[in-house]
Parts: C-alpha cells; structure tokens; sequence
C-alpha cells in the first residue's frame, strides 16, 4: 500500500500521522442487509484487515445505541478512522459523520459502504454473491479509510456589501432587499438618472396602477435607506476577485449640475443650452437639450449634462453665473469591494431595420414604446392622439416584431443573431394599449395583427377578453406571410395599408388602411460587452445572461456570488423582474450573512513536494481559473508552484487527471485512495465458513 | 390525542419546490424553518414528472437533491402528512394548530424496506402513477419519497396484519392516533400548490369516463424511467399508441369551468410530452389542438419551433366533444379555425386533455391571507412585491399565487424567502439565535423525519 | 453456462457520479431489482479526475469490465463531461494499442432515475465478458 502517499500528503500532526487505527461496523438493518448477507461473516473477514483494531456489527447502527458504540469505542479503543456498512450513504452519511464529531474525531475520518440499496436488496436471490460482495466493499472502504485524513470547511472572509449594477426597477428592488437583509448596498447606474424603463411607463398591467407612482414609493425607500449609496453616471470598468470578495474599478462620470437650482433657474439654462438630440426619454419622439432632465419627477430630481452632446460653450452656466454648473469636471475612478454582485442591466429595444413594416420609411410607422409616450399624459403630446396635426381613424398594431424571429425569413441583427425568441411581455402591452385607445378615443378603430395571443399572466387574460369586448379587431397572420405596409410613395406620412393574409378568415387576403401603423417590438439584450468580459459571465444563445440552472437556479449566473436580477437574463415583466430581485438578495443574504463563506473541503490542493510548476492543472482549469502559478521558495530556491483558491475550486478534479506527478488532488477523492480501493476490490479475502452462505 | 408545540422562525406551508426554495433561502441565512407537507413526501408535483421543459432535464434528478437538501439543513424540519388546520396572528408572530395524520408506521423505526408491501395482500389503485397501477395498503408512498418510510392506507386495509408479522424493526402501529402539534411562528410563508382542473364540469371531453383520455400528470407516469408500465402503453388494452392528440386549454381559459385564466403551463408541458412521445415512440403521430401556443419563457420559442420541425403537428381548432369508437378509440369533434373552418371528426388511440392549474390548499379562513377571485392568494403589491399577502408576516410563493412553472415558482420560493426575513428582522427575530432551543423543541413527540 | 460461471467471477467496476448515478444505483436497490453480485460500485463527483493510466492500471490489476456512469449532460461540473469523453475515447486508443476489447471500458449516462439504463449497462457489460471468458477458454 502506498504508506507514503499517506505521511506526504498528510500535513496536519494527528491522528493521520499517527497509525491508523479503524473501527469497522456493520448493520443488520433489521434484516433488510443482513437477510441477505451474512454479516457475521463479513466482520470475520474484515476484521483481519490492516488497521482495522475493531470490528463489530450491529441490528440497527443509525440508531442511538448504534451511534454510541461507535462513539464509545473511539473514545476506548482510541479509533482513528470509522467504516459503517449500513444503508446509502445519501441516508446516513451524515448521521454517522455526526457521531465522529460528538467523540471528538474529525468527521472526514469516516467513509460509508452501501450495502443496503447496492447490495441486498440488488442481490435478493444470491447470498453468498452478495455476502462476497459486501465483504469486498467493506474492505475496499478500509483501505480508502487508511488513507484519510482530517479535514475542515474552507473558510473565506466575506465582504458584507453588494454591488447592483443597474438603477431600474430590478435594481431597485434588489438593493432594498439586500438593505432590508442588513447588508451595505451601492447601487450603480450608468445613466445620470434612476428608474429605467419603468418611468417611461404611464401605468402598468393589469392592474392599471400608476407606473411612476409605483416607482416613486420604491425610489424613496431605496433614498430613505441608509444602508444604500446610490452612485448615477457609474460605469463599471474592469473587476477582480471572486465570491465574497470581488473589486470592481467604477468610473464616475460628472453630473455637471448640482442639486441647487431652481425650477426657474433650471427652465431658463435648458432653454439657453443650444444644444439639441433626440430625446431617448421619449425614444425619439421630441428633442431634449445637452443639459436635461427626462421628467419633472426624475430621481435624483437636478438635471444633469450628457457630455456627448454637450460643446461646453458655457451658455448654461452663463444664466446661473456659474454657479451650481461645472463643465470641467473630469470622471474620476475608484474602486469598489463587494462580497457579490447583483446584475441588473435592464434590456434594449428593439430597433425595426429601416424598411421593416415601412419603419424610417412613413413617419406614421411608429413602435409600442413610442405610442405608448403619445398617449402619456405627461408626454409630449400631452395624451392626444394624432399624428402631424391629422386625426387618427384606424390603427394598426403589429405583434412581433424583433421577436419569434426564423431564420429564412427574418434578417439577422447586426451582430447576426436572430430574436427567436418571444418577448412575453408585449402581448399584454399591445392588447392594454389597444383598450386603451377604444376606451379613450371610442372613434378611433384599432386593430391587431398577431400570431399568438399570449397573455399568460394573472389578469392578463381579461385584458385580452376586453380588448375583444370593446371591438379591437384580430387579425392572424402565419410567421411565413408576415403583414406588408405600405403607403403613397414621397410622401412622409401618407394614408398606409397593412395587407395581410388572415387566417381567422380562412386565409383571406385583407387591406386595413391604416393612419398609424404601431410595432410591438420586443426586447434585445443590452450591450453589456464590457461587463460580460471582465465578469466572465456566460450568455445564453439569445444573447441574454445565462443562469446556471435554468430551471433550478434561475437567479444565480455562473460565477459564484454575481446574480441575476430583471430582463438581464430575459424578457420579463415588472412583477417578475421585483420577484428575482428579491430572490437574488436572499441568496446574496444566505451567501454573505456572516461575514464569511463556508465552504466544502472538497477541492483541489497542491503537494508542493510534487508540484514541479508545469501549470498543466492551470491549462485544464482555464474555466473557473482557480488554479494559478505562484512564486515560491523551495530549499532556498525561488521556483513557481501551482496554487489553488478554495473559493473559485468546485472539486471537479479536472486539474488531478492531467498531472504528471499526483501533486493536484482533490480532497476526499484522492487518486491515491482510489488506487489503494482498486487494489483491495480484488485482494484475497478470507473463504467464507458458513455453507449456507 | 397527543400534543407537541414547535417554536420556529418560520412556518412554511406545503413542501413542493416553492416551499423547499423558500425553506432553503431562510434557512441558508440562518432561520430555523419548520416545513409542513399534507402529502405524505415532500417534492410537490415536480417528483412525479419525468422531464422538464425547456431543457429536458430529468425532473426527478433535479428536485431530489433539493429535497434532500432541506431534509439534511440544521435549521429545517419537516412534518410530513400534516394538515394545517388553523393559522392565526398571535402577538408579532403567528399561532399554527397542526394534525399530524396517524401512518400507522413509526417514522423513526421504519427503515423503507418495504417487506410490508410484498406481504400486504391488497391492491389499490396508485396514486401517485396516476391510478394506472396498483400499490399496496401499506406502501411507501414513492421510490425517492422523503421520508423513505412506509404508511398504512387504512381504507384498503384488511387488518390482516401480515405486514405487522414482516416488519423487520416492529415500526407498524395500528393504535397510532393523530397527533396535534402547535406551532409558534414569527411568518408564514405559504406555498399550497396546485391542482390540476377537475373536469367533472365539463363531461363531454369524457375524462375519467374514456379510458384513453388521460390527465397529464399520468402521462408524466407514462414517460418517467421508472414509471407504471416502463413504457408508453395506452390504458384500456395496452396497445402501442402510434396517434395521440392533445388538447390544449382543457381546463384553461373557459368561463363555463370557472377558470377564465390562463394557465400558463399546458402549451409546454404538451410540447414537451409530444416531444418525449415521439422520442420513445418513433413511429407515433402526434396532434395538438390549441388556441394560441404560448411559449413564453426563456428558450420556449425555440423550444416550440423544434417540436414544429420534429414534425409534431399544430392545429388551430376549437374541441366540441370527444367520443370513443368501438375500439376504444377517443373520438375528437374539432371545428378547424384555419383553412378552411370545416368540422370533422379524428380519432386518435390516446387524447390527453392539457388541463389548467387549479388552486389546492384550504378552506376560506384557514390561513390569515385573502384570496382573489380565481382561488389564487392575493398579491396587495403585485407589481412591486408579488410575495406579500394582505395580512402582514404572510408570504405566498409558487402556484398558491397563481399558475406558473418550475423556476418562476422558485424566483418565487427566494423572493417569499427574502420577504420573510426581512419581516422577521423588523420584528427583532435575527437569524441563527437560539440553536439549543430549536434542538429541544423539536425532540419528544416528533420524529425527525429527515434522516 | 461455463462462460456464465465466468461472468460471474469477472470483476466489474462502476464508477457512478455522486450527482446522478450513485443515487440511480440505489433507485435499482429500492425497487429491488437485481444484477450480478460482481458488480462493484464507487462513488465519485466527477470521472474526469482520473488519468488514462488509471483505467489501463484497473485492467492490469484485474479488474475485466468498466462502466463509468456519469451524468452526461446534465453534469453539474462546467466542462468536466465533455472532458471525460474526450479521454475515454483517448484510453480506448491505448487499449487498442495494448490488444484489450475496448468495449471493457464503457462511458454512458445514468440518471437518479435510470433503474432500466443501468441494468442494461450492467447485462451488456456481463454478456461482454462472459462471451469473452468462453471464447477464450
């Protein structure tokens, strides 16, 4: 047997230093074993074994009497290792583990044979197979337990503070709740303002509520929170480090404008900025300044300056006389620490490709989220509906679009991935719009083209029912033969005509003219290259974050303490994007509550006696990079050694396989214990006494 | 009757993968967490399925470790085959009164050997296969059931006792009686489930009268590894089918049923299942009459489009009634909504009826928080806190809110977690105090179920 | 029947994922179903830890047959499946240059379910070595 291996690898004084010495316990399990296998002789034949100083079996061991033998002969007997042929170890393991501790052993001096459900009950119908069986298997368990030694929970320090990368409704919510949890939050939005697309939002579905009211009461909690530092034109540059103990380098872009002015001050400088773009605020639909404010109600409420507009011609700061204006602040950088990070990106829209439904081509081919502005209230038409001046008779609405994409009959996007996927959210948006307008302007006729109606949500049916009710014509189109639009051509805004061939109709060709085309775009992921890259998190296929398990673990990314909050990871609704988030700070709760991560000691651990600095565990571990090369002395010599970080090592092993000379192992499962179990599967075992075995 | 109290943190109702979620994140961040499962397992409806959509994953394979998971955490026990019987606020936290129904088999004793069912002479129609098999009188209740321990269905039961002559530790009890069990909660998360439409309200798709119109959850049984026949056979005679129709919103959407919402489910689960179908059977048609598919989810979309391209056929149709033929056949009168609208008559060897979610749970009163319209418990902030209730310190999670997969009902299972805790940090409860006293209280009358 | 006598002195090892299917080889004991008793079972996270050495030494040391049933797939180790496949193809080679059957060494996928799978594993990887021991004797 490979003793060596033992004494190097083993670096802790007792008691692996010392010889082993092994209790081995067998169960009858009321029977169920040890009808079939002959317990008595498989304690005869182990009890010779090497090491093993006691050998014993018992009717039921899992049971209290059953657990103190074994505590009681380590005490007494003075066991160094335990071995207990009982049930599977998925049931027991634990229990006996337990047992260890209470006699004061380390409970990885234990390992488990199954000879329940892998032995008598799969071997009914042949005893002295089974009983040979089990014999082997006990004295394959013996000579792994030679080979153990003690371990303990890797403990990292953890810092208590979590980064929410995003300031929309997601990260709102996520960094409330992690507040809520005791945790220090800061939360980084890259924008100069909070809220997200929410605040583009009059109401929300189903339930009508005011959408900006909704994000106020979230927005004052997430302000009231002491435990929150909110940080607006953050950008996240570059990260590092890993679960618990993360540093991301966040650049902090200049507000320009502070706090102090007044809505008069404020009035007269947006009106002096020379400076105009198109509002994204209201996506195009009006021009906002250099120096803006998206709403009156905007959080943080002073207007701020975007630099790529701005020429700092100073004319702003001339109204005020330079006060509370600054344009030559430059970013400034620094550095955060984080125990983990909560992704919160939000998503992009849809952009129709010049052309697509006449979108760029008529000026009346507009998108959801722009009519959606147009009938706001508050937005720049102050809620009528029209359209250069001209009443609005018919409007057709169009599902789809950006969204449900086939290859052969979409064009790819510019990064030549097609939307295949459906954007779940904009059914219901479209079908509340289109009541809406039947509610608000009876004489306006709207109709919709669609392949699918999915209104999948609590409440979200009715709305369909209603829209119905209230006379929206359907009309259904096959992903094959989309609807065309078209229009007088020269004109910018003529009278359109959606063609469709509908096949609620059978199939019959209709022409709905059309004064106001609207596209239901869907949602695209957000470019967030920069964040993916440095954070190492993986993307799924439609371009959005990838959860680790999409059905079991859907707010965890890949990386160890980053979370996924909100339409980062999919297209979802406010409901659904409040409940990850939410879900996200426990785990991040769980994961940083106190102070520091325990962890399993089953990972990867370098011999330094064996380790030559080759690096290839370094290569095989190019995923996780838990494995790096590090400088070391060795008798006196500077040479480079592979090291493991416990945090990033999941004990897949991967690393032992590819080294040359056994010095990458991971613990609990070392290969030196694997062989010395080989080589006891077929050792000569004593011939069984009893003939009716 | 026998009487215990338990003091915990936290009270979660119903053990399936929304309550098991929510256990594990309070009880990560060190709450101490009493689960109380109706069924005599926990696992929910996820255990009985075989596959899940979109990724096919074995459904069994991921939720056992979950199971296992809560079963194993220091801050976690679980009472099984209980019902709450009445919730009520009591100072900052929440009084529970709890019967723990009688399995005539000592939890603690029993080793889930399961010589009790060989010797037990009577069959019963099995549960949890759909009824397409026989288990035992005495029976565990599955084969990754947690606990693994055995119980008496004492209905069926011939008191014959041969299973009391087998048993190898003596755990069978005919004397056990009920026990009640208090228990002192400072939230309440609940997390009920559901259940599958009951169609006795609509008689002419024939469920429960046509021997080869299945509930889904039986053609689940069907497709698992390890399920009632090892393969897919149809009921009435065994046969092979080689065409199985499903039809889709059976149970969903329909005003005559008292279920006018979506489901939200059934377009999946019925993609997946025809997928699953077509893979063991490589020879069967498969037809689904739908509505409108929603395939709304992450990966659905694609999902769908695949099933398309397997060759599994769509119809947009509206089913009037379904009959059977001589053979046994189901009949399906379907008016065509495409092409060309006519109404005609296919017969299939196998329909399954793609029911709608129903809420299960208990009666009006039972449990402090108010339910709407459909069935469903109320969300007060559905927009921005769809886990709160409209009674303070009570959570919801999973289908008890509403219709929803696996992982939204997990985003749920954290979200519920996370509002629980931080009610009972408002209230002063922190986590991972007094571990010698959850120690105590759950000792005596109760058995630690988990191993 | 002498080639079934040999069978069964034939050594199989299985090496089964913790994950996936170590719990699937008990879901065989808990339906109580059985396989022949010189079938061995060790339990480990992931076999892509061991070398190519490691299966050609399990043959040198006797043992006839190895089926590694891991969790294809749904393997919870990142990159560690594809990995494993890559080397069990790699020790085939080897044991191809060595003379050895290649179908000694088997990769397959076991769910916590598979109770059918696996017993068909364990039959073909008998039938392998018990028509092995008679056309060698």
């Amino acid at each position: 047997m490979s003793q060596t291996d033992t004494q190097s690898s083993a670096q802790q004084q007792s008691p692996e230093s010392e010889q082993p010495r092994i209790g081995v316990y067998v169960c009858h399990c009321g029977g169920n074993i040890s009808d079939v296998v002959d317990v008595e002789e498989v304690v005869r034949a182990v009890a010779g074994l090497p090491g093993v100083v006691v050998a014993r079996r018992d009717m039921s061991m899992c049971s209290d009497p059953g657990q103190q033998l074994i505590v009681d002969d380590i005490r007494n007997s003075k066991l160094n290792r335990v071995v207990v042929g009982a049930c599977s170890p998925s049931l027991h393991e634990l229990t006996f583990r337990g047992a260890l501790s209470r006699a004061g052993l380390n409970p990885y001096l234990y390992e488990h044979v199954n000879l329940r459900e892998q032995v008598s009950w799969c071997s009914k119908s042949d005893p002295r197979g089974a009983t040979e069986k089990a014999i082997r298997l006990v004295g394959v368990a013996v000579a792994k337990a030679r080979l153990l030694h003690s371990l303990d929970p890797i403990r990292v320090d953890a810092k208590q503070h979590v980064l929410v990368i995003g300031g929309g409704i997601s990260g709102l919510r996520a960094a409330r709740d992690l507040a809520r949890c005791g945790l220090a939050v800061t939360l980084l939005e890259r924008s100069p303002f909070l809220g997200g697309r929410i605040a583009q939002l009059s109401h929300v579905y189903p339930s009508r509520d005011d959408a900006r009211g909704l994000l106020r009461r979230i927005l004052d909690e997430v302000m009231a929170d002491p435990n929150i530092t909110v940080r607006t034109g953050a950008e996240v540059v570059s990260s590092s480090g890993y679960v618990g103990n993360f540093q991301l380098q966040v650049r902090l872009h200049p507000r320009g404008v502070n706090g102090d002015l007044t809505s008069e001050q404020l009035q007269a400088v947006i009106e002096a900025c020379p400076e105009a773009v198109q509002s994204e605020f209201d996506h195009g639909l009006v021009k906002r300044k250099a120096i803006y404010r998206p709403y009156p109600d905007s959080s943080p409420s002073a207007a701020a300056i975007d630099w790529t507009t701005c020429t700092r011609c100073g004319k702003c700061a001339e109204v005020v006389d330079g006060e509370s204006i600054t344009l030559d602040a430059e970013p400034e950088e620094i550095t955060l620490d984080a125990g983990a990070v909560v992704m919160a990106t939000g998503f992009d829209l849809y952009q129709p490709r010049s052309g697509e439904y006449g979108h760029g081509e008529f000026s009346n081919v507009i998108t959801l989220p722009q009519l959606v502005r147009l009938m706001d209230e508050t937005g720049p038409t102050g809620g009528q509906l029209q359209w250069n001046d001209r009443p609005i008779k018919n409007v057709c609405l169009i599902h789809c679009v950006g969204s449900r994409q086939m290859p052969g009959i979409h064009e790819p996007g510019p990064d030549g991935r097609l939307n295949e996927y459906c954007s779940r959210v904009c059914c219901t948006a479209t079908l509340q719009t289109a009541l809406e307008i039947r509610e608000r302007f009876p004489e306006i006729n709207v109709f919709e083209f669609y392949q699918d109606i999915r209104t999948y949500g609590r409440g979200h049916e009715e709305i369909y029912e209603d829209a119905c009710r209230r006379g929206v014509t359907f009309l259904r189109y096959r992903a094959e033969e989309p609807p065309t639009v078209s229009g007088a051509e020269g004109e910018a805004a003529p009278s359109l005509a959606v063609r469709v061939k509908d096949t609620l109709t059978f199939g019959e060709e209709l022409e709905i003219p059309a004064d106001l085309v609207v596209l239901s775009v869907g949602m695209v992921p957000r470019d967030i290259a920069g964040l993916v890259e440095t954070l190492k998190l993986p993307c799924s296929a439609d371009g959005f974050l990838q959860e680790v398990h999409p059905k079991l673990r859907p707010v965890e990314s890949a990386v160890e303490g980053v979370f996924l909050a909100g339409t980062c990871q999919a297209p979802m609704d406010m409901t659904e994007g409040c409940a990850a988030a939410s879900a996200t700070a426990a785990k991040a709760a769980a994961l940083l509550g106190r102070g520091h991560l325990e962890l399993d000691p089953f990972v990867a651990r370098v011999d330094l006696d064996r380790c030559q600095g080759e690096g290839k565990c370094v290569d095989e571990c190019e995923h996780r990079r838990a494995i790096t090369m590090v400088e070391t002395e060795v008798d006196g010599e500077r040479v480079t050694r592979a090291e493991v970080n416990p945090a990033l090592c999941n004990g897949c092993g991967m690393c032992a396989a590819v080294c040359p000379h056994r010095a990458i192992q991971v613990e609990g499962w070392r290969l030196d214990q694997y062989d010395s179990m080989i080589d006891a599967l077929v050792a000569d075992y004593p011939a069984l006494e009893h003939a009716n075995v | 009757m026998q009487q215990g109290k338990i003091a915990t943190d936290a009270l979660v109702i119903g053990g399936g993968i929304a309550g098991l979620q929510a256990a594990l994140d309070l009880a990560d961040q060190g709450f101490r967490v009493l689960i109380v499962e109706r069924e005599p397992s926990i696992g929910g409806k996820m255990i009985a399925l075989s596959k899940v959509f979109p990724t096919l994953d074995c459904s069994s394979c991921i939720c056992t470790p979950r199971m296992a998971a809560a079963a194993h955490h220091e801050n976690i026990s679980i009472l099984t085959y209980c019902e709450v019987q009445q919730v009520d606020p009591a100072g900052d936290g929440f009084t529970a009164r709890i019967l723990k129904k009688p399995r005539y088999v000592d939890e603690v004793v029993c080793t889930g050997c399961r010589l009790c069912e060989y010797a037990c002479p009577v069959n019963v129609a099995h549960e949890f296969e759909g009824e397409l098999v026989a288990r035992k009188a005495i029976y565990v209740p599955f084969s990754n059931a947690i606990p693994q321990v055995a119980m008496v269905d004492l209905d069926n039961c011939l008191l014959c006792g041969r299973c009391e002559k087998e048993c190898p530790p003596g755990a069978i009890d005919f004397f056990q009686e009920p026990e009640e069990v208090t228990v002192e909660a400072g939230t309440v998360i609940i997390a009920t489930g559901f259940e599958m439409t009951h169609m006795e309200a609509k008689p002419e798709y024939g469920l429960g009268r046509l021997r080869n119109v299945l509930n889904p959850l039986q053609v689940e049984r069907l497709l698992a590894p390890h399920g009632p026949y090892g393969r897919v056979l149809r009921p009435s005679d065994g046969k092979v089918p080689d065409t199985i129709a499903y039809i889709q919103c059976a149970g969903s959407r329909d005003h005559t049923l008292g279920v006018p919402y979506c489901s939200r489910v059934c377009c999946m689960y019925a993609i997946k299942q025809a997928m699953l179908l077509s893979g063991s059977l490589p020879l069967v048609e498969v037809t689904i009459y739908y509505m409108d598919i929603r395939a709304f989810g992450k990966g659905f979309e694609q999902f769908y489009q695949n099933a398309k391209a397997m060759g599994i056929e769509f119809v947009k149709a509206k089913v009037a009634k379904i009959t059977e033929d001589e053979q046994q056949n189901p009949v399906v009168r379907i008016e065509v909504i495409e092409e060309d609208g006519r109404v005609e008559e296919r017969a299939h060897d196998m329909v399954v009826l793609s029911l709608g979610i129903v809420p299960a749970g208990h009666a009006d009163g039972v449990l402090p928080a108010s339910r709407a319209e459909d069935g469903f418990f109320l969300a007060a902030e559905p927009k921005l806190a769809p886990c709160r209730t409209d009674h303070e310190g009570v959570f919801v999670a999973g289908t008890a809110a509403g219709p929803k997969d696996i992982p939204d009902s997990i985003v749920e299972g954290g979200a519920a977690a996370l509002e629980a805790a931080a009610h009972l940090r408002r209230n002063g409860r922190s986590p991972g105090r007094d571990m010698n006293a959850r120690q105590e209280s759950t000792q005596g009358t109760l058995a630690q179920q988990a191993n | 029947m002498a080639g079934d006598e040999q069978a069964t002195t034939s050594r199989i090892l299985i090496l089964a994922t913790d994950a996936c299917a170590y719990p699937g080889a008990d879901n065989v004991g808990q339906i109580h179903s059985e396989y022949p008793a010189n079938t061995y079972i060790m339990r480990v996270p992931a076999p892509a830890m061991f070398p190519e050495e490691f299966y050609l030494r399990c043959f040198e040391k006797g043992i006839d047959g190895i089926i590694v049933m891991s969790c294809g797939h749904e393997c919870p180790y990142e990159g560690a499946y594809n990995r494993l496949a890559v080397r069990i193809g790699e020790v085939h080679k080897q044991m191809k240059e060595r003379g050895l059957n290649t179908n000694r060494l088997r990769l397959c996928a076991i769910c916590t379910v598979c109770a059918k799978a696996f017993l068909k594993e364990v039959r073909q990887m008998g039938e392998l070595l018990a028509g092995q021991a008679s056309a060698s004797s």
